[in-house]
This record gives C-alpha cells, structure tokens and sequence, in this order.
C-alpha cells in the first residue's frame, strides 16, 4: 500500500465531501433547515448529468449546469411545498417532509432512469496524471479545483456582497429581518435553490468516481451530516476544512482497516466529537452562516 | 356517572372493532392474499406505535426505530436457527436485547436535540444498514434462513402457526396489545411527563421532571414495541436479511404516525391499513409505489399538518355550526 496515494484519494475524496456538504451548510446556517432527501438529490443530479452527457449528446460543461438547473427547479419546488413549515420553523415536519421528498425521487428516478447502475464516464476522467507508483486522473484535479472555487465563491458572496449581507441578516433573526423589509420569502427561496444546484453540481463533478445508482444517497447524507456537524453548523470554512480531513480520515481508515465500514467509522468518529463536543469542532465559529 | 357511562361505551365500541378487525379476513372472503394483508398491516402498525409515542408523545423524530425492528427480526432468526430457541425465548431475548440497544442510542443522544437527534439516529440506521450487509455473523448479503415455524405451544397447549391464516390471531392479539400498552402509556405519568417535555420543557424542570430522564424512558419503552413487530416478521416471512433496515420501513412508520393524525390512538393502524391495502390490493408498481408513499408523506405533512383526522374534525364543527344556525 502506497501511504501517499491515499493521502491523495484522501484529498480528492475530502473536497468531494466538502462540495456535497455546501448547500446543506448554507442551508442549515441560514434557514436553520435540514435536508434529508439531500442524497437522494445527489442522485438525481448524478442522473441527470449521466443523461445529457451519454443519452441527449450534450458536451460534458453543459451536462453539469442541465443538472444544476434541475436541482436549483427542485429546491424551489420542495421550498414552495414545505413554506409555512419553513415559516413556522417546524423542524419536525420539515425533517420528515424531506425524508419523504426524498423517497418520491427515489422512486422518480427509478421509473425515469431505471434500475440498473450506469457509469458517468467524462472526458475528463480519461486523463491521467502519473508521478512514479502516485496516479491521478483530470477529474479528480477538477474536484479539488471546483472544491476550493465554490468555497471561496461562496465565502466571498456571504461576506462580501449585498446579498450575503440580507442573507447572514436573515441568518440571525428572520423576524427582525423581515420588520426590517427584507423579503425572508425570497431569501429562503434562493438558499433551497442555491442547495439543489450545488448537490448537482457537486454530483457533476464526483459521481464519474463510482458507477450511480439510483439507490444511492444515504452515504452521502451521512459524510454530509459530519462534515457540517465538524465543522461548526453553518460555517463554509468550517465545512471545508472539515471535509478535507474526513476524506483523509476516511481513506486511511478504508486503506488500513476495512473499506466496507468507513461510513461506520465516520460515524463513530462523529458520535465522539458530539459526546464530547456537541456543537462540533468549531472550526467555524458555527452559528449562522459565515 | 357520566363519566362512568362514557368509559363504558369507549369500551364496548372499542369490543365491537377489534371483534369486527378480528373477522376482517373471514368477512372479505378469508383468501390467503386478504389473511397476508391483515398479518402484514398488524405486524407494520406494531412497529410504527413504538414510534409514535417518540414522535406524537416526545416530540422527537427517532429515525432508529427500524435498527429495532431488525434487532427483533435478526435476534428472532439467529436464536431460532443457530439455539434451536423455541418462540417464547426468542421473543424475551428480541425485548431484553431491544431495550438494552435502545439504552445505548439513547445514553448517546441524551443532550442532542431536533434535527441533530434525528440525524445521528439516522445514522445509526445506515451505519446498522452497512453492518447487517457487510457481518457474516448476521448472514451477510443473504441474512439468515430457515426461520422455523412460529409455536408458541405450551403445557401441552399447541400454539403453531405455519401460514398467513394460522398467524392471523397471533398478529391480532399483538397489535391489541401493542394499542393497549400506548393507550396505558398515554395514561401514566410517565406519558404525561413525555409530553410535558415535549411541550414545555422549562415547565417539566420547574415541575420536578428531569426531561432527560423522561426521553430516555420513554425511548427504551418504545424499542421493544417495535421490536416485537421485527420477531413477528421473522417467522412470518421465515427469513430475515438487511432490507429489514431498507428506508421503505421508515418511511412506513413515519407516514403511519403523521398520516391519520399524532396522538391518534388507533392512527397509526389506520395509516398502516390504507398503505398496506394500496399496495398489495391497488398496486401501481414498486416505484410508483414509492411515489405515491413518499408523497403521502408530503403532502399531509404540507397540507394537514395535523393529519386527515383535523379534516374529519375541521368537518364535524362545520356541521354543528350549520346545524346551530
């Protein structure tokens, strides 16, 4: 076994996790929402870029955005259907509604899609770097790269923009926001469309690692849950450094130990930070979106 | 007196339904596809009422309650195959081993809260998901075959039931009990001291409850309900695998608890009744199915956040107000 590599799969795999993580980040920190149809997300949107890619033609930088724009189309559905849960801050309902969204795309993609697994083989994934026994290919380069965009895109739009700005505003108080005139409707709209474009996109981007099924999503549900946990609830960099270090985590533990219990082991490691400490690590500060 | 009277007719109302559940089978024509169904919606109403009172009662969405469901299941499969264990011991061992991994998840999750509760008990799901599938122990991939035929027989007393119709009484007398046990729960102080802390739980302190305590109680109360319905499964389908944890049983119970309405003392068999029935009577396919399931789900939850009994309700006082006028 080569110590090096899997630090490399490691770093991939992390900022693999951080981009899944990054709409539920937003999401949680803004709307205080979570999303448990957050996998079942992922997999649409790794079918849906399969399908513009393999089966309309479309060039693979064109197959990503058809994806996100379907995601950003569900986001808004799911939010337009959940509103006066949102409203009223019924986290109760709002976890079951999205488990339940969550099953409904599942059984969506299945009929559209069907059953059977399909490979999301990108161009890029063809292109392989070697340095002696070390190997990586185009997309895994395009992972990290795409990782660290979107998170200093978002980092600069939440604190440097006039929209960021009304957003960490309805982050900290939504009622005292909105007596302030700003629209919370619109606001929320724009976090559950910015999560379903950035699953997505981060499907685009990851899913041409593993075959897709439409099975898939509870592993991605739980890394996301513990990299927005250690991270801080609601901090991008938080999220990012902490999706980093699971990936690593999570490789040498796959390399070292039993590839078939890793989401065990993320587990495991999550039910110690939360013992130990319940609010995460707090790389971020945690607390509102940041 | 009134009072008196008014506990009588719940009783003798509450007789004549279960007497009518009972020859439900026989009067809709007692075919074996009509004997499953009424096994099977016994059985799933057993395991959505020990979420309920999580859910309507603590306020919590435990999303654990299917690891109990296989803990029944496996533990059932394991000890009758490899022990030769007869069906009463495996049923004290399902409730004894239940409760102790309830304890667990719940010394865990004692200080989490909403959503962060939610999620690891999640987890805990998948994680038991990935366990069960990957453990040669628990049979793997194919989980454990040759489940025996359930016998409950005793003091020469023969008990056996080797089909759908023969287990009909055994699932009927499981889910009395089971509505009788939450209907008790709901009575106690333990049930009130439950929603106390759901409600309030600033009050329940100030109160002399500990909530802390009081979730605890009420989440190894819960397990073993939904347990029991895992045992009873086990024989009923003679073999268990990892799709006891598969997300269609959580999504089962979570709709039998919201879709009549929480608190509903028979809402969660009701629900059941209506799922069970689309899908082995009025089937659209399996992912239709899950379709139509999941967006029950939804839009209950969306539309009548109280569930399809504030409709009945909503429905009656608009009566009595046109009928007052």
């Amino acid at each position: 076994m080569n110590l090096l590599q899997q630090v490399i799969n490691g770093l991939v795999m992390g900022h693999a996790y951080a981009l899944v993580a990054i709409g539920w980040t937003l999401l949680l920190g803004v709307a205080r929402l979570v999303n448990f149809g957050h996998g079942q997300m992922y997999m649409l949107g790794a079918f849906v870029t399969w399908w513009a890619f393999a089966k309309a033609g479309m060039p693979y930088w064109m197959a990503v955005p058809a994806a996100m724009l379907t995601g950003a189309l569900l986001g808004l559905l799911m939010q337009r259907i959940m509103l006066k849960a949102t409203f009223e801050q019924n986290l109760v309902s709002i976890m079951i509604m999205t488990l339940g969204f969550g099953y409904v795309l599942h059984g969506v993609a299945a009929l559209v899609f069907g059953s059977t697994g399909q490979v999301l083989d990108t161009p890029w994934s063809q292109i392989d770097f070697e340095y002696g026994a070390l190997w990586l290919t185009a997309q895994d380069v395009a992972i990290i790269v795409a990782a660290i965009i979107v998170f200093i895109g978002l980092s600069w739009l939440l604190n440097a923009t006039r929209y960021g700005r009304l957003v960490r505003m309805v982050a900290e108080d939504p009622k005292l926001s909105q007596l302030a005139g700003i629209n919370v409707r619109r606001i929320y709209f724009g976090v559950f469309a910015f999560e379903g474009a950035a699953v997505a996109f981060a499907a685009g981007m990851v899913a041409p690692r593993t075959p897709i099924l439409t099975s898939m999503g509870f592993d991605e549900v739980i890394m996301t849950f513990v990299v927005v946990v250690l991270g801080g609830i609601g901090s991008v960099r938080g999220s990012y450094i902490a999706g980093v270090g699971l990936g690593i985590f999570t490789s040498l533990f796959a390399a070292l130990v039993a590839p078939a219990y890793t989401t065990a082991a993320a587990f495991v490691l999550l039910i110690a930070v939360l013992v130990l400490r319940p609010k995460g690590l707090g790389i971020g500060s945690g607390g509102g979106a940041h | 007196m009134f009072a008196l009277k008014g506990s009588a007719t719940r009783l003798v109302g509450m007789a004549v339904l279960m007497i009518l559940v009972f020859f439900g089978p026989r009067l809709l024509g007692g075919g074996g596809a009509i004997y499953a169904a009424f096994v099977l919606i016994a059985i799933f109403a057993v395991m959505a009422y020990g979420l309920d009172i999580v859910v309507s009662d603590l306020g919590e969405v435990s999303l654990a309650h299917t690891v109990f469901f296989a803990v029944g299941g496996y533990a059932t499969a394991l000890l009758a195959t490899s022990a030769k264990m007869n069906a009463w011991g495996t049923l004290f061992c399902t409730i004894v081993i239940a409760m102790l991994f309830a304890l667990v998840i719940a010394l865990i999750t004692l200080r989490l809260r909403e959503f962060v509760f939610s999620l690891v008990t999640y987890a805990v799901a998948v994680v038991a998901m990935t366990v069960a599938a990957n453990w040669s122990f628990l049979g793997g991939s194919d989980g454990v075959r040759g489940i025996p035929v359930l016998d409950l027989s005793f003091a020469g007393l023969s008990l056996k039931a080797s089909n759908d119709r023969e287990l009909w009484p055994y699932a009927f007398t499981l889910i009395v009990l089971a509505i009788y046990l939450i209907d008790r729960f709901r009575a106690s102080r333990l049930g009130a001291a439950a929603i106390m802390t759901h409600l309030n739980p600033r009050l329940a302190t100030m109160s002399g409850i500990d909530p802390a305590r009081v979730r605890l109680q009420v989440f190894v109360f819960s397990a073993p309900i939904s347990a029991v319905a895992g045992w009873l499964y086990a024989y009923q389908r003679a073999y268990v695998s990892a799709d006891l944890l598969d997300s269609y049983f959580l999504l089962l119970m979570l709709t039998s608890v919201v879709l009549v309405g929480k608190r509903q003392l028979f809402g969660p068999l009701l629900a059941c009744a209506l799922i069970l029935t689309q899908e082995k009577f009025f089937s659209f396919g399996g992912y239709t199915d899950k379709i139509v399931l999941g967006g029950a789900l939804v839009l209950t939850l969306a539309f009548f956040p109280r569930g399809l009994m504030s409709v009945v309700a909503s429905a009656r006082e608009r009566l009595a107000v046109k009928q007052k006028n």
